[in-house]
This record gives C-alpha cells, structure tokens and sequence, in this order.
C-alpha cells in the first residue's frame, strides 16, 4: 500500500493541529478535511485578524482558486460574525495549475489555507467570540463532489496583541499570506491582435520567464492552457490564446504571475488596463466602451466654460460668501482709490487661480507617481478635514469679533492702498481657494474629476477657469467703481453683518465634523474637538490680548503653547482612526461593493446597481435620500432580484479610484446599472430621479440587453 | 523515478500547448458529426438540416448535470424544445470505464428513471465528436440554427454552482436563446462560460 504512509503522515500532522489550543478539529468531509484556524490564541480588538480555512485534500484531489479554469468552482465563504465585525475578502494564495487531459484548471491540492482578515471593533476588547464560517467548496480529482460545511471558532478578544503564538495553525496562516501575490509595482501593456493576446510587463525586478506561470483573475479572457511566457530585454512577454468565450475585454486584467522553484515561491499581481481599441476588437465590447464614456460634451470649450461658471457659483457656498462678500465690502470701501483697486483685483485673481493651480497640480503629480486619487482626495486626508473644520472656526470666531484677524486675510475695513495691499488680495485669493475646496468636492467633484482624467494641460486648463470664476466678483468690483457704489455703504450695520456670517462658517465646521467622524470613528473625531476647545481657548485669549496696548512674551508664549495644544490632537487623529465603514444591516437593501463581490456578481450575470458615494458628497446624499430609499425602490430591488452594491469613497480607496476610472470618472457620485446575463452597462446621471432609476432598473432586469449580438449572427 | 515523473509532466504539457480541443465560434457552421444513439442507430447533424438543434454534454453522475435534473431544470427545458419542433440531442463523451459513462441500454435507463425527454442520447466514447467541439463541462450546450451555424455555446445558465437553489435567479441561456431564434432575433447572449465537471476523456 505504497499511498497510505503520505496518509497516514497527513493524518498524524491533523492530530498534532488539532492539540493546538487556537482550533477546533479538522472535519473530515469526502477526500477533503478542513479546519478553521486563527493565527493568534486571542483575536486583537480594534485590528484586523487572519483566520483562514485549513484545507487537507486527499491525494490526487484539489479545490478550486478565484478563476477555476476550465472546470470547476471557486470556493465561497459566508461569514457569520458578532454585530460590528467585518471579514474582508478571501486572500487568495497563488494558485497551482491543474491538468486534466485537455482541460486546466487552477486551484490548490495537498495542504492549503485560505485567509481572511477579520475586523474586530475595539468595543470587542475581553469578551470571548465566536466566528461562523460557512463554506462551500467542488473538490475534485477526475469527478467532482460539492461539499460544505459550517465551521465555527471561539476565541478571547484581547486588548493588545500578545507576542506571536508558534502553533502550528499560526504557521500554517503564516504560509499562505506568505503564497498570496505581491501587489508589483510593474507597468503592463495589452495588445489583443484577433485570437492572440500579448501582454507586456515592464519595471524592476522582473523575474526570469523559465519557472514562471501566469493566472487572470478574471475568466473568459485568456485561454487557460499555459500561456508562452518569455523575457525580451528588460521585459517579461506573455502570449496567450483569447480564450473562446471571451465575450468582452475588462477595464483592465488581473495577471498573477507565479515562480516556483522547488519548494521556493514567489508571487506577483499585476493589473494590465485593456487598450480601447483592444478593446473594441472584442466581439461585443464596442458598445461597452461607448456605454462608458460619460458623453464628451462639446470638448475643452465647453469644460471650461462649465468651470469658471462653477468658479463664480462657489462664491455663494457657505463656506466662501462669509469672506468674500466682507472682501467686496471693503473693496467698496476703497472705492476712491481705483488704481489701486485694479492692481489688488488682479492680485486677488492671481491668488485665486495659483491656488486652484497647485492643487490641481499636486492631485496630477500624485495620480503620475500612482497614487489612486480623484478629486475630492483633500476630503479624504482626515487631518485636512480637521484643519478645515478649525479654520473655518477660527474664521468664524473672528467674525464674531472674538479677536481680530490680521487685516491681511479678511482685509475688512483696511486700506488698500498700500504696498500690503497687493500682497494681501492675493492671498486673500489663495485663501478663497481654500475655504472653497471643501465645496467643491461635494458640488463639483464630478465635473472636476472628468476634467482630471484629460490630458495635464487641458486639466490645468479647467482648474484655472475655475479659479478665475472665484475670483470674478472682486475682479469686476475692483475693475468697475460703478459697480462698487451700489453696495451698501459700511457703516455700523457691517458689524452686524459681520456676526452673522460667522454663523455658514460654524455650520460648515459642524458638516466637516460629521465627515471626520465617518472617517475615523467617534474616539478620533472626539480628540479633534479637545483640539477645537483649545483652539477656541488660544484665539479668546488671543483676542483679550489685543485689546492690551502692549503683547508681553508671556502672553504670547501663552499663546502658542494653546496653538500647540490646539495642534498636537490632529497629529494622533490618524492613530485613533477606527474606520466605521459602511455596513450593511440586515434590513437594509444594499451591500458594500467590493471589487470580489461585484466580481462575483458579474460572473453570475446578475443584475447589479452599483452606487458610488461619499460622506463628503452633498449631491451624492441628496441622491440617496430622493431616488435611492424610497420603498418603491427597495421593492423593484427585491421583485427583481437587483443587487445594490454601495462603495463609500469617503476615505481613500483604490479599488474604487480604479473602478471610477473605468468610466473616465475621477469623482463621485457614480451610479452604474448591469443588466441582467451580461451586457453593457448603463452609466445614469448624477442627478437621479425615482422614475429615472426605476426606468434604468426595469431595463436592467429584464432580457439581457442586445449589445451583445455578435457580428454576422442576425439571421 | 522523479525525474522521470517530471520528464513526462514537461512532455505532456508540451503536447497541451497545441489545441487539442478544436474551437468552434458562434457564427460559423458546426461541425458535422455521426454518432450511434443509445438505440444503435447512426445519428448525423446533417439529417436536422432545417431545424434547430440543441446539443448537451452530459454524465449523469456529475453533480452539475444533477442539480439540473435533479430539480427537474433540464427537462423541462427538454419537453418545451421538442413541442416547438427542436431537436434535443444529449451526449456522453466519456470513455469506457470513466466516471458516467453509459452504453445504449445505460443511456436509456437514465433517461428513463430520469424523465428526460431529448430527441436521442447519443454514445460518444472516443470523444471525437466532444473534442470537435471542445466541449469541456457537463453540461456543456450549444444550438445550432437550421442552416447549421452554432448560435450559442457555453452554459446551461448564468449562475456558477451546483446548488439547485440558485437555478430560478439564473437566466437559463439555452431557452432564452431558442426563443430568441425562434422569434426571428439575434441570440442576445451567444457565448457564456461552461461551468461544471470536466468531461471525462480517454487520453
């Protein structure tokens, strides 16, 4: 019986497992035994923690990876978790290739372990948890057997991570994270020429092409018989058949590429974007990428005119009227010295346009070095949100006459004649900037992101309208005296005035506030405030000290210590951070997008309303609470069997940067319809209404839409 | 012994890298075959010219071709095509000895205790025919027009499983596309990924 003693060895190893304290024993199913295991004795709250499925495939048997190839099925984890905890996806070991004859399949034989990261919330901290797995899985040998089965794991939740336990299960996780593909900063490039698709991969360390295997994620894209893999110079080459149910080119193909050497492995995962026109060769991909384009709307002249009308509706937000108009007021002031006036219009101008300018410009910069960013990313740093939100306090405090400003910045009541004065209207107009750039994520981060995706100039281009759209008001103010004498004339009533435009300015801190907290959870934002209060403190005393004659050391040291104080929250915000994520309740009708759940979906040819959003986005909310919570909308959902999936952009995530991408988006909201078996999507508007997506929705459920008729098939 | 093992892995995937299993495309004429159904009698495509013709690769023991006729899907598929003057043509491909594989008296008691009702099950054990096809899975479909050109080929329907469950939230491929034809349309959905067990070949 030569196979018993590998059997019989894989059988003493389960029992030496199972003595370990972290698991349950392995449950023998047919040719197949599995076992949940945890890689710590005690879950970390407040962290993310790796439990995995352990699977002992009988000889000659194998289960199957994300692409099963040929044949086969993934195997699919439902997790059943306390309130408040979150699995993420299965990481996915590289996966071996399996043949059959003619047929290849990928998957995993021997021993394997599929990992999960599970998210426990701090408030977990010293009770004891139970985890429920339930698993379903096809293993098979030549013929193949369904099985399941449900697993369950009870640990203590620990505070703190105690030092890393040596149990066998700990090092079995160990090893397949360690056989999960590195994310490889590697470029590649398509090439889809009719029944061949070449891929080229260029960047550092490349491995050599002998031992070396590759996997797309995604089916129905490559052949799954090997592909030819060689390196020409600096670059690795794959050349592979289309496989012959490729229907469409996704956005961008997942490549896995695996060296073994021996027992040695190493693993890489690289995204390859599809080209257009790659693209377009595909039988039916033509109307997918017209499907995607958001409509090019009349080109540059167009955007740019869109811009600088946004620019100049910008200063009504809330967060710019307050400065601004008390801006015009005094330029109306000034009003008898034109000359003057003119050169600080045109400072202000200059201000307003660079700060737009350099943002746009960092935003590129960090997009070219390969950063996922949209527009919006400055909401998505939590610590510019909190210096905002304390700006915007400050501002407001100083309208309510708590302390006065350097005339500099509000440039109230300040003569501009001086040789400050330039100076200062231009960075009254760098300040502009910045107070509007809160508003321009939530109003016009659609517009501004489309405009990121064109090429760098055309992009600078639109930002800089935007800029001088700002700027408009004052420009024309200062260039037209006629204009200025219609304002009211200053007298006391600007006081009152005054006070009240501090009020938009606390309200706009209230909502950066309230996506601080979406951000980084109750404790952080909650430290964020002490800061406020400190803030508040250093500026109260701040303003006393101006009404003395004369500023002591002291009181200044005084001061900056309550700055400092002020300050020092913000540096701790990040630490704190617990991300709430978006949940889905049980009662509610959508679920949070992932990219292996859209995946998944997709694969199924089920419909899917995919709902891209953000805390930040006010057009997003309004959206949600017009078209999207209705109970005439959760009913279509469930009479038709739609999946919503909802991605919440409020933090950076670049899946979802990737995904926007997809559309030319750079920007939420986004809302995307995939009817039913397949077919191109549906991109709707930004703005919705109820009869437009239940319109958008019946389409989608019902036959598959005819984008997918192939050439030469109508009879 | 090791290294020999690995020489005829590496020799093997070698003779893999050539396409063993034919391509067929949608839009282009199907291949003929000539098969013997489970009564002994010859079966070509050539004498359906005229009418629609359904092909499904099956093996009873699969538990892919089981959740389809276990909850009675492929059946009823089956009865509804034949009523509307479809031809409805199962085929074994596995080779002697190989999981499912039937001769002409095992063929018929399955569709028997099964309640199938296809035009004929037809007897593949050399594979030619399947290979010709490159069917893959069972169940693996294709539907051939009047004209003999492949309309369709790929899976039964849109959901991946073997869960019986999941079969009335998936949009059944074939039938769609035999209404389709049938009205006069384009098959909206002509190419699906097969999804199953792997058909058992001989070598």
């Amino acid at each position: 019986m030569p196979h018993s003693w590998p059997r019989l060895l894989s059988l003493i190893g389960l029992a030496a497992l199972s003595a370990g304290a972290v698991q349950a024993a392995p449950l023998q199913s047919e040719h197949l035994a599995v076992e949940l295991v945890a890689e710590r004795q005690a879950l970390v709250a407040g962290a993310a923690n790796w439990v995995g499925l352990r699977l002992e495939h009988e000889e000659h048997w194998h289960t199957y990876w994300q692409n099963a190839g040929d044949t086969g099925l993934p195997t699919r984890f439902e997790w059943t978790l306390p309130p408040g905890w979150k699995a993420g996806p299965i990481a996915w070991p590289a996966p071996e290739r399996l043949q059959i004859g003619d047929l290849f399949n990928f998957g995993y034989s021997g021993t394997a372990l599929l990992p999960v990261a599970i998210e426990v919330p701090a408030a977990a901290a010293g009770t004891e948890a139970t985890v429920r797995l339930a698993a379903n899985w096809l293993v098979c040998k030549e013929e193949c057997i369904p099985g399941k089965a449900e697993l369950t794991l009870t640990l203590p939740v620990a505070a703190a991570a105690a030092a890393p336990a040596d149990s066998p299960a700990a090092a079995a996780v160990r090893a397949a994270l360690a056989r999960r593909p590195v994310a490889a900063s590697w470029k590649a490039a398509v090439s889809a020429d009719g029944e061949r698709i070449n891929i080229r991969v260029q960047g550092a360390d490349l491995p050599a092409a002998d031992a070396l295997d590759v996997f797309a994620l995604q089916p129905q894209v490559l052949a799954n018989a090997p592909a030819q893999i060689a390196r020409d110079g600096a670059a690795l080459v794959v050349n592979a058949a289309r496989s012959e149910y490729f229907v469409a080119a996704p956005a961008a193909l997942d490549l896995v590429f695996v060296e073994r050497r021996g027992e040695a492995l190493r693993a890489w995962q690289v995204a390859a974007p599809w080209p257009a026109a790659a693209a377009a060769a595909g039988p039916a991909a033509a109307e997918t990428a017209h499907g995607a384009a958001p409509g090019e709307v009349g080109g540059l002249g167009i955007a740019l005119l869109l811009a600088f009308l946004g620019g100049i509706v910008l200063n009504l937000m809330p967060c710019v009227f307050p400065v601004l108009s008390l801006k015009a007021l005094g330029l109306a002031e000034s009003a008898h010295a034109p000359a003057a006036a003119r050169r600080d219009g045109l400072a202000y101008l200059a201000g307003a346009v660079s700060g737009f300018l350099v943002l746009a410009a960092v935003l590129l910069a960090l997009r070219a070095a390969g950063q996922s960013l949209g527009w919006g990313f400055q909401l998505q740093s939590p610590l510019l949100v909190a210096a905002l939100a304390y700006l915007m306090v400050a501002m407001g405090l100083s309208l309510s006459g708590a302390f006065v400003i350097g005339a500099r910045l509000m440039g109230v009541g300040q003569s501009l004649a001086g040789g400050g004065g330039a100076r200062g209207a231009f960075f009254t107009g760098v300040l502009a900037c910045v107070v509007a750039s809160p508003c321009t994520a939530p109003f016009m981060g659609p517009a501004l992101g489309f405009a990121l995706t064109q090429p760098a100039a055309a992009a600078l281009a639109v930002f800089a309208a935007l800029g001088a759209g700002l700027a408009l008001p004052i420009v024309a103010l200062s260039f037209i005296p006629l204009l200025a004498r219609w304002l009211p004339r200053p007298g006391a009533w600007m006081e009152t005035f005054k006070q009240v435009m501090a009020w938009p300015l606390y309200v706009t801190a209230v909502w950066l506030f309230w996506v601080l907290m979406r951000q980084v959870g109750a404790d952080a934002a909650a430290v964020a405030l002490l800061g406020l209060v400190a803030l508040i403190a250093a500026l109260l005393y701040h303003g006393r000290s101006q009404l003395q004659p004369q500023a002591g050391w002291g009181r200044r040291l005084v001061f900056a210590a309550l700055l400092l104080l002020a300050l020092a929250p913000l540096s701790a915000l990040t630490t704190l951070a617990v991300r709430p994520g978006a949940e889905a309740g049980a009662g509610q009708a959508w679920q949070t997008w992932t990219p292996q759940r859209f995946e998944e979906l997709q694969h199924r040819g089920e419909p899917v309303f995919v709902n891209m959003t953000a805390a930040w986005c006010i057009t997003c909310l309004a959206n949600e609470r017009i078209a999207l919570s209705s109970e005439d909308f959760a009913a279509r959902l469930r009479r038709d069997g739609i999946h919503y999936l909802k991605g919440d952009w409020t933090n950076q995530d670049a899946a979802i940067t990737r995904y926007l991408a997809n559309f030319q988006r750079s920007g939420v909201p986004l809302y995307v319809v995939y009817p039913r078996g397949g077919g191109a999507p549906e991109v709707l508007p930004q703005l919705l209404t109820p009869g437009l997506v239940d319109a958008a929705l019946a389409r989608a459920a019902a036959s598959p839409s005819p984008s997918y008729s192939t050439s030469g098939s109508s009879p | 012994m090791k290294h020999l093992s690995a020489f005829l892995a590496a020799a093997l995937l070698s003779t893999a890298a050539l396409p063993a299993l034919a391509k067929v495309e949608v839009g282009q004429p199907a291949p003929a075959f000539s098969l013997a159904d489970s009564n002994g009698k010859t079966r070509t495509l050539e004498e359906f010219k005229g009418k629609t013709v359904v092909l499904e690769w099956t093996n009873a023991e699969c538990p892919f071709v089981k959740k389809h006729y276990g909850s009675g899907n492929m059946q009823a598929q089956q009865k509804e095509a034949t009523a509307a003057g479809v031809v409805w043509l199962s085929i074994n491909s596995g080779a002697p000895g190989k999981q499912g594989a039937v001769d002409g008296a095992g063929a018929n008691a399955i569709v028997k205790t099964g309640n199938a009702a296809p035009t004929a099950y037809l007897l593949d054990p050399e594979g030619a025919t399947g290979k010709a096809y490159g069917a893959k899975t069972t169940p693996h479909m294709y539907v051939i027009d009047g004209q003999g050109v492949l309309r369709y080929m790929g899976g039964i329907d849109s959901i991946q499983s073997a869960d019986a469950a999941d079969i009335p939230k998936a949009t059944q491929y074939v039938k769609q596309a035999l209404a389709e034809l049938g009205s006069g349309k384009a098959v909206s959905v002509p190419v699906s990924q097969p999804y199953g067990c792997s058909v058992k070949y001989g070598s």
